[in-house]
């Protein structure tokens, strides 16, 4: 495949052009499959920086809650970069968006959201579905 | 002061005539009537004066009017003036002291020789009511001099200006005081007048600034905030206009709840209303956004509120689940189910509070860590990172705005519509008398009264939670 590529650069860029948005896309199913595969392994992920605020603030809600989340640090990842491009694509916006809270495999999204479920009263509905939490 | 002592002049010598010729002036006036009297004084006016004053006859008419025109000016002395001369003059100065001090102001030598034309100007520009007065005077002197009784002797006399004939010396220093009197008062009205006249026409142009201002601040709610209109008005000046409008059409909307609850409209009608007034929260949390992009501090900070508003402030604005407690215990016939309701949304305002209050301490420390661990020389770098931190604060004051937003409605949606409305106008009641509070203690240390020690708990408590909801009492609703 990359000798095709390089033989075929200088002479069909067209090809070429599109065998990057293939391998682009492959690699952004790859990150999805990533995070998809993260989320699934415990009933709350978040995805934070260990130096925001907002994350923490978050933490300390789950924790307030009495919840047990599995919290991945964005910044102490190596592909951290890639996953929270991926992330931002997820939540369909181009600001920095963490943190970013996964309940039960799907999302849930942004501390926005988090509180409007919260004060709503599905949070704790979902939580217990998702079995992080038992009272 | 030209026309001061031509007042002088005026007065003056006619006084000393006057009581002199008294009887036989009274008979001409009575010949003649009061046409006659008009005509010597336009007479007066056009003439150059000399000669009035040697007319005595002429003089005494032309001066019958204007004394006794300018005695009405003091319609309260009339009594003092029908003394004996001495008598009546000591009391005229004593009634005229309290123009003494206008008199004093225009005290001026006495000129026999100042031109009449300054005389006849001074006519001229007084006032057309003394022309009145003067006719007026004339009938009344005619009816005095037709009597010749002593009931009426007291025009007489103050015609007169004294009995005695060998007053003349006297009279002259106090006549030329009485008038110098008698004008101080008239330019006194004069001013007055138009004092009054630039009271008036400032009071006009004040109301027309006031409507201008209502129309300014009615299309500052349409400008560009980022845009920078009124660039030269900070943002946060202009925040504070933008609440102030919105807490009159906070107002506005919160009567016409209380009027649509005592009038039972429809279910329907009142939903309407609640609605609305769900947007007019939702409006003051967008601008509070927009305004938090700009100055951040002003808003969380609480710039924009009362004192007593400000103590009891949470990240730049009400703490939901303080409100939420309120609620709880002033609102009446509320169901059971309700009621869990409202705890259960209390609680998670309470856990989402506790959460966002903790993220933001955690800023709080990493800032001053960042500010401390600078080098003393060259924290340049430290620096640009405490003020990246600091970027977050407009972060927590979304979130914080989020969450009142949203308590806001889900509290509609717990309760049905009437009692939505009811709680709207405990929490718009509560606000006002918060502010009211501000207000009140703004004036009460002002008198420096003594602090209650109640008030000094209240305030020296660093839990900023201690609001006691069960010490406001509502009137129900």
């Amino acid at each position: 495949m990359n000798q095709e590529s390089v033989m075929h650069y200088q002479v069909d860029p067209w090809n070429y052009y599109m065998m990057r948005v293939r391998r682009r896309r492959m690699e952004e199913e790859d990150e999805m499959e990533r995070v998809m595969r993260i989320v699934s392994e415990s009933a709350v992920v978040i995805f934070s920086s260990s130096s925001c605020c907002m994350c923490h603030a978050m933490k300390s809600l789950f924790c307030g809650m009495g919840v047990n989340t599995m919290v991945h640090e964005l910044d102490q990842d190596s592909k951290g970069k890639q996953m929270e491009k991926t992330l931002m694509r997820l939540l369909a916006t181009n600001s920095t968006t963490l943190p970013v809270v996964f309940i039960g495999g799907k999302l849930v999204g942004s501390m926005d959201t988090l509180l409007a479920f919260h004060v709503n009263g599905s949070l704790v509905p979902l939580l217990k579905q998702a079995g992080a939490l038992w009272l | 002061m030209a026309s001061q002592r031509i007042g002088e002049l005026d007065f003056s010598e006619p006084y000393g005539i006057h009581h002199r010729i008294n009887n036989p002036s009274s008979s001409l006036i009575n010949d003649q009537g009061s046409g006659f009297d008009f005509g010597e004084l336009e007479e007066a006016i056009g003439l150059q004066g000399v000669k009035i004053r040697n007319d005595e006859t002429k003089a005494s008419a032309f001066f019958t009017g204007k004394p006794a025109a300018t005695l009405e000016m003091f319609p309260s002395w009339p009594m003092r003036f029908h003394q004996s001369s001495i008598g009546g003059t000591n009391n005229k100065s004593g009634g005229e002291s309290s123009d003494s001090a206008l008199s004093s102001k225009n005290e001026n030598p006495f000129e026999p020789e100042s031109p009449l034309s300054k005389k006849a100007s001074s006519f001229c520009s007084s006032d057309q009511l003394q022309h009145l007065q003067l006719q007026q005077d004339m009938t009344n002197n005619n009816d005095v001099i037709k009597t010749a009784s002593s009931p009426k002797s007291a025009h007489e006399k103050r015609k007169g200006g004294g009995s005695t004939s060998d007053n003349k010396p006297l009279d002259a220093k106090t006549l030329r005081r009485l008038a110098q009197n008698r004008e101080a008062a008239r330019k006194s009205r004069l001013r007055k007048k138009a004092y009054v006249q630039q009271l008036e026409s400032s009071r006009l142009k004040l109301t027309q600034l006031e409507q201008d201002l209502q129309r300014a601040r009615s299309q500052g709610m349409f400008m560009d905030w980022s845009g920078g209109v009124g660039s030269n008005i900070s943002s946060g000046a202009m925040f504070d206009m933008e609440y102030a409008r919105w807490l009159e059409e906070d107002n506005r909307l919160l009567t016409e709840l209380r009027n649509g609850l005592e009038a039972a409209l429809s279910d329907n009608e009142m939903r309407v209303m609640v609605e609305g007034y769900l947007c007019h929260y939702d409006e003051v949390f967008r601008v509070k956004g927009v305004t938090a992009k700009a100055d951040v501090f002003h808003v969380i900070n609480g710039g924009w509120t009362s004192q007593a508003e400000r103590c009891f402030l949470w990240i730049g604005g009400f703490r939901p689940s303080e409100i939420i407690m309120m609620l709880i215990q002033q609102l009446e016939a509320v169901a059971e189910q309700q009621i869990m309701g409202m705890y259960g949304l209390r609680h998670s305002s309470q856990q989402a509070e506790e959460a966002l209050s903790q993220g933001l301490d955690q800023l709080q420390q990493s800032v001053v860590d960042t500010i401390a661990g600078a080098p003393l020389v060259d924290g340049v770098q430290q620096m640009v990172v405490a003020v990246g931190k600091l970027a977050n604060l407009e972060g927590f004051l979304r979130q914080a705005d989020n969450l009142r937003q949203q308590t806001l409605h889900q509290l509609c949606r717990l309760l049905t519509v009437r009692q939505a409305a009811r709680s709207f106008l405990v929490i718009g009641e509560y606000y006002a008398r918060l502010r009211a509070l501000s207000s009140l203690w703004a004036s009460r240390s002002r008198d420096q009264t003594i602090i209650t020690s109640d008030e000094n708990s209240c305030q020296t408590t660093t839990d900023m939670q201690m609001l006691q909801p069960s010490h406001n009492h509502f009137s129900s609703f």
